[in-house]
């Protein structure tokens, strides 16, 4: 089912996939990693001045890693802000997704930590290092296939 | 018996290392060791100017501030014969005596503490307070340190406080409507101005806020239950029957758990510093497959090399006090 933001990028022919509504009503949209960088900047335009939360996570160990973006539109004195979800899902081997921060500068820190913890790379992102984890550690810890080194617990016999 | 009273005390005499002779209870003899915090200022001072050097003597009393000026400064007056309007001696004279109180009242806390009364050390501060108000009069430090403009502040993803402090009124309080912040009469603070001091003043607002709400939920307590012992989502792993292998006859038996759905949400709430926000994807047992924590700390510090260019190395922490940050949440 579509939501109205879905409509509208329809009408104006934007490549998109929508991917229903969350718990809370919140309409989702999947958006391809090469198109990311033109239709956050039409969002912008549309009104979504405000990047909420920048997350990543893993979708299956051996699968696809999902980076997702919440957007709201801030302005005073508004009861119910519209919202919009949207996940740009990249391959495991070469996990690349153009950065946006230029449009939205909130994305500097968070799209830091997504690349820290899973690994995902954000091109034109002016300092993409490590922020969390200190920067000569190897590896992505928030991955599911992520093993801890030197990590042992002892285990009773049963 | 030859005791060492090391470096650090529990009062705040600083880094003092005293090398004590016993005989029992008595003192015979005392042995100080200094140096601890010997930085080489006089070395320095033979390569600066008068006006280079006047940062580093207030680091030598911290307490008392403006007398270390005045001594580095009455110096090379008396050295030149150099002339100070009466006016200048008149207001020198206010700030040292300000400043000693301060040093007196500063000196009086430990003291006490020392002694053995614990409270005073508490009052000393609040009376240091207005002294510190008449400083900050007279060397602007607040006011206009730190300015976030409004289109700033929203592309940068600021919240809380540092939002409603550049003239946006938003509140996830009155915006989202959750728990039942709606039953309540109370105003959403905000300030035009985007400064340091439009962030104090904007928290100061907000603890008045609260203290209205909390009168007033006190009041419109309802009656009625405190759980809502209707819901039954317990965790699908079966308990093990008391003749099979898996039975454990010693441990604890685990507590039932609730099994999150396989669903994903953004909730968010209006933490005092910003907005703090999870972001779960549930799957079908107690465990959550991701639980994405946005921390307002976090997003507030990115703003922060922004803030403090062409601002003076004292504004720093300044500005990173307006800004309110904890680094639990910030590191999590």
């Amino acid at each position: 089912m579509q939501g109205p933001l879905s409509a509208w990028l329809v009408k104006h022919g934007l490549v998109h996939r929508s991917l229903g509504f969350d718990y809370q009503g919140i309409e989702t949209l999947q958006i391809k990693s090469e198109d990311w960088h033109s239709i956050a900047v039409i969002l912008y335009v549309y009104g979504y001045n405000y990047l909420r939360s920048q997350c990543a996570y893993d979708v299956a160990p051996g699968g696809l890693l999902a980076s997702v973006y919440h957007l709201t539109r801030i302005e005073s004195g508004i009861d119910q802000p519209e919202e919009v979800c949207i996940k740009v899902y990249v391959p495991r081997k070469n996990p690349r997704i153009p950065s946006i921060f230029w449009v939205w500068k909130s994305a500097d820190f968070q799209e830091r930590e997504s690349y820290d913890m899973l690994g995902i790379s954000y091109e034109n992102h002016p300092r993409l290092k490590r922020i969390l984890m200190p920067e000569s550690w190897i590896g992505w810890p928030l991955r599911k296939d992520y093993i801890a080194p030197n990590f042992y617990e002892i285990q009773d016999a049963y | 018996m030859i005791v060492n009273m090391g470096p650090h005390h529990p009062s705040m005499h600083g880094v003092l290392r005293l090398i004590v002779t016993l005989d029992g209870e008595d003192v015979i003899d005392c042995e100080p060791i200094l140096g601890y915090l010997h930085r080489g200022m006089e070395k320095i001072a033979e390569n600066r100017t008068i006006i280079q050097y006047l940062p580093y003597v207030t680091r030598w009393d911290y307490l008392a501030t403006m007398f270390t000026e005045a001594i580095t400064v009455n110096g090379p007056e008396q050295l030149g014969n150099i002339q100070v309007p009466k006016r200048a001696s008149y207001i020198r004279v206010i700030m040292l005596e300000l400043s000693r109180i301060a040093s007196h009242l500063l000196w009086l806390g430990p003291f006490m503490a020392d002694i053995g009364a614990q409270t005073p050390f508490f009052y000393i501060f609040r009376e240091r307070e207005f002294i510190y108000d008449l400083f900050e009069a007279a060397t602007e430090r607040v006011e206009g340190v730190g300015v976030v403009d409004v289109k700033e502040v929203i592309n940068w993803g600021l919240s809380g406080p540092m939002l409603r402090a550049s003239g946006i009124q938003w509140d996830l309080r009155k915006v989202d409507n959750y728990e039942c912040y709606e039953e309540f009469h109370w105003e959403v603070q905000w300030q035009k101005e985007g400064d340091s001091l439009a962030r104090y003043l904007v928290r100061i607002g907000e603890m008045v806020e609260s203290i209205k709400i909390i009168q007033q939920a006190l009041e419109g307590l309802p009656g009625g239950p405190y759980e809502n012992l209707e819901i039954r989502c317990f965790d699908r792993e079966k308990e093990p029957e008391w003749n099979e292998f898996e039975y454990r006859f010693i441990s604890k038996k685990s507590s039932p758990s609730f099994e999150l759905p396989k669903q994903e949400l953004y909730v968010r709430i209006e933490a005092p510093k910003g907005e703090l926000g999870i972001f779960i994807i549930g799957d079908q047992n107690g465990f959550p497959w991701r639980w994405k924590i946005h921390p307002p700390g976090f997003i507030n510090l990115q703003i922060l090399p922004q803030l403090v260019k062409r601002m003076k190395l004292a504004d720093i922490m300044t500005i990173l006090g307006s800004i309110d940050i904890i680094m639990g949440e910030v590191d999590r």
